[in-house]
């Protein structure tokens, strides 16, 4: 029985609704009637990439009657024929397109951190939805470390709330930061988060189930989730919550396109007034260009500031909105060393979701503490080929590899993320390398300062210690990296940013930037949700109901 | 699969539980355990190197071999499969293994006066660990010894632990779509799992 609830949030996003209810996953009928324009129509709006961005921005734009055409280098995923239970399988997901790592602690992409197609990387992230902390809008003033925010955690609240019912996401009464509910009761919990809360409980650390963006009972046509631990592969069932299923379906439905297959090469920019004036893109290998009044750019904070350095022209020769050498800079991701626990008993840690129960008890600075900023604590669940790339990197190969990977069963996996500070020199530019289509490839430069090892170090000491206080009798760690923000950052003028509060760039009036890489900063959380609120905020701007 | 890890869950083969697989996945993993196609990447001459270093690297050097990593290797390579980036001061993924094959070969020359496919099996194991160990430099053959082993290491475990016979060997169930699990937690299997016969043997045990 739907409820009140339910109809609520169906008034003003319909997507759950317009999914089929017969056990297939996509609604062909809405994407054979999609309203189509042409490439010399001067639609409202075109955005470039349909990830948790672009995705949210063309629903809510859609729905205010604007003509809005998103286009993405992907493909348009049917569940049902294009996704796999398998790891292997599943390596079209993910954006591998050449790129450059260097820095002194260079970050891999690919399966990591990066979506390809429509959904973008919430197609295969783990579902974990958690709100930024008010702190993290002024870490500046407040640590003197990061950077503050042209906006502040009340201006995004009620985006915050919006999506987290649109999602729905799952979870216990959250304490930390803005103590708040969700809608959805929290899961039950596997192997793997029982271990966890086990040993939480143990040394008087506060862990609670979710914040979980997967479906608890029947949303819409979205089924209960059927706890096969498959989340990363994309979800077959339509119970994790990605823009394909949570908002592309309305904005279908209200009149927008989505074109996929479609790679944006380049911004246009009119030279004699400045403003842009459409995307050149390719399709079945043609260039084309489509007009728009207004562009939004939404390829997170690697093809963003690629896209912006390849839009270079003469009006803007150092590459487009970076007159101050900010495109591409202040780049972040999370440090997310991962410690997995050995127990007699199976725990079989692949059987729920990779993301059940989480604690950010670490999350804000400890004045008794020689670092600033902190970490959070979640569990993970790797399937047996990422299992293997934390068995090797203890130096396992060979028959030992063989023989430690057979234990599988009787591991429990704990990661954390830890703030990484937002530094200049952690940027994109391009490579001298070319793509298949003949375009610089992005150079990503990455090097951690003494707080980031800091905060490493100590969330690896809680996680061994929560652990051993769950019974492990051995614990295993590997340093690894997650997510991305940041690269075209929002600030309160042009010569420290790329965007101002409501994600229009200071150099092109009419150019937006609606993705991950204006986050100024990323506290330790999962950045989706931020990402969908930001996105949300700045298509009420553009529609005048902010 | 015969090997150090045998018997650990006796009778516990993922293959028997294909019928509850979609159709989709079932399809694929199937075709990952049937005839693979013939190498088209690697060289002739590259290919016995490319398969010694792999079934080294996984296990299978002293057994009969199960898992055609070789050959799923060569497939990714020839797709350009790669994995979406390569370190700056690393050629291309394909590129580096056809580069990082030559130096093994030239190692095995050199030190044991054949090639690396033709050296025994502890002097294969040699060759392969003075990579792993990096030498005084951190160099090999004037490239950083930890991105090549990074390299060897991704691409072997990642064809190794997509098969089957691998995931059977550990116990776990493999595709899980549209079934699911309905028993999760501490101590609790499905009807089709079988419990773990060595559930002590620890093997981190021996040298944490």
């Amino acid at each position: 029985m739907p409820t009140i609830f339910d109809q609520a949030v169906r008034d003003r996003n319909e997507s759950a609704w317009l999914l089929p209810n017969d056990g297939t996953r996509t609604n062909h009928r809405l994407r054979r009637d999609m309203r189509r324009f042409d490439d010399t129509d001067e639609i409202d709006l075109v955005i470039v990439g349909c990830g948790a961005g672009g995705s949210v921005l063309a629903q809510r734009l859609a729905r205010k009657g604007w003509r809005v055409a998103a286009l993405d280098a992907g493909p348009f995923w049917d569940p049902d024929a294009d996704w796999v239970s398998d790891e292997a399988g599943s390596h079209h997901l993910y954006w591998t397109e050449p790129r450059v790592i260097a820095g002194d602690d260079p970050v891999p992409m690919g399966s990591n951190n990066s979506g390809r197609g429509v959904g973008g990387s919430m197609v295969h992230y783990a579902g974990y939805t958690p709100r930024f902390h008010p702190s993290d809008f002024s870490t500046d003033t407040d640590d003197g470390v990061g950077a503050d925010w042209p906006l502040t955690y009340e201006d995004l609240k009620p985006y915050y709330q919006a999506i987290e019912q649109e999602l729905p996401v799952a979870g216990e009464r959250w304490p930390w930061g803005d103590p708040h509910g969700y809608p959805q009761r929290p899961h039950p919990v596997g192997g793997n988060g029982e271990i966890f809360l086990r040993g939480a409980d143990k040394l008087g650390i506060t862990a609670k189930v979710g914040p979980v963006a997967i479906v608890n009972g029947r949303f819409g046509n979205r089924p209960h989730c059927i706890y096969r631990g498959f989340c990363l592969q994309g979800c077959k069932v339509n119970a994790k919550a990605s823009p394909l299923i949570t908002h592309i379906p309305d904005a279908l439905s209200h009149g927008a396109e989505i074109r996929a297959n479609a790679m944006v090469t380049q911004v246009v920019v009119d030279q004699r007034t400045g403003r842009a004036l459409g995307v050149n893109y390719l399709l079945d290998g043609r260039e084309r260009f489509q007009r728009a009044r207004m562009v939004a750019v939404a390829g997170y904070s690697i093809e963003t500031p690629r896209l912006l350095l390849n839009s270079a022209s003469r009006r803007f020769p150092d590459g487009l909105c970076n007159e101050f050498d900010q495109v591409g800079r202040y780049l972040m991701v999370q440090g997310a060393p991962q410690t997995a626990g050995r127990f007699d008993a199976e725990v079989r840690m692949y059987k729920a979701p990779p993301p059940e129960v989480s604690s950010e008890e670490f999350y804000e600075t400890d004045p008794a503490r020689d670092y600033k900023r902190g970490f959070a604590i979640q569990t993970v669940s790797p399937l047996p080929i990422t299992w293997a790339e934390h068995v090797a990197a203890q130096g396992h190969w060979g028959r030992a590899l063989r023989e430690y990977m057979s234990d599988y069963v009787h591991w429990s996996c704990l990661g954390s993320l830890c703030e990484f500070l937002a530094l200049p020199e952690n940027r994109v530019t391009l490579a001298d390398e070319k793509d298949a289509h003949g375009l610089p490839v992005a150079q990503f430069a990455y090097s951690q300062c003494d707080n980031d090892r800091a905060l490493m170090k100590q969330a690896r000491t809680v996680m061994e210690d929560i652990l051993h206080a769950a019974g492990a009798d051995e614990v295993i760690t590997i340093n690894r990296y997650a997510h991305l923000v940041g690269g075209a950052r929002m600030a309160a003028d042009e010569r420290h940013g790329v965007v101002d509060r409501n994600c229009r760039s200071f150099a092109v009036p009419n150019l937006y930037i609606t993705d991950g890489s204006v986050l100024p900063t990323q506290g330790s959380a999962n950045p989706a949700l931020t990402i969908m609120a930001v996105a949300a905020r700045a298509a009420d701007h553009l529609t005048g109901t902010a | 699969m015969t090997g150090p890890a045998t018997g650990r869950f006796p009778g516990f083969d993922v293959l028997t539980q294909m019928s509850h697989w979609d159709q989709v996945t079932a399809d694929l993993i199937s075709a990952r355990t049937g005839p693979q196609q013939a190498p088209e990447f690697f060289t002739e001459t590259e290919r016995p190197t490319a398969a010694a270093l792999l079934n080294q690297l996984t296990g299978q050097g002293d057994e009969p071999l199960r898992v055609p990593i070789m050959e799923m290797v060569d497939a990714r390579l020839a797709a350009g499969e790669t994995d979406g980036w390569r370190y700056a001061d690393m050629p291309e993924d394909g590129q580096a293994w056809r580069d990082t094959l030559g130096y093994l070969d030239k190692d095995a020359h050199a030190q044991c006066g054949s090639s690396f496919a033709e050296a025994s099996h502890p002097d294969q194991q040699k060759l392969i660990q003075a990579v792993q160990d990096g030498g005084s430099d951190g160099q090999w053959h004037g490239l950083p010894a930890t991105r090549v082993w990074s390299l060897w290491t991704r691409y072997a475990c990642t064809a190794l632990y997509a098969h089957p016979h691998a995931w059977s060997e550990m116990g776990f169930p493999g595709p899980a779509y549209p079934r699911g699990y309905k028993n999760a937690g501490v101590g609790k299997r499905e009807p089709f799992e079988v419990a773990d016969a060595r559930p002590a043997e620890d093997p981190v045990g021996d040298d944490a």
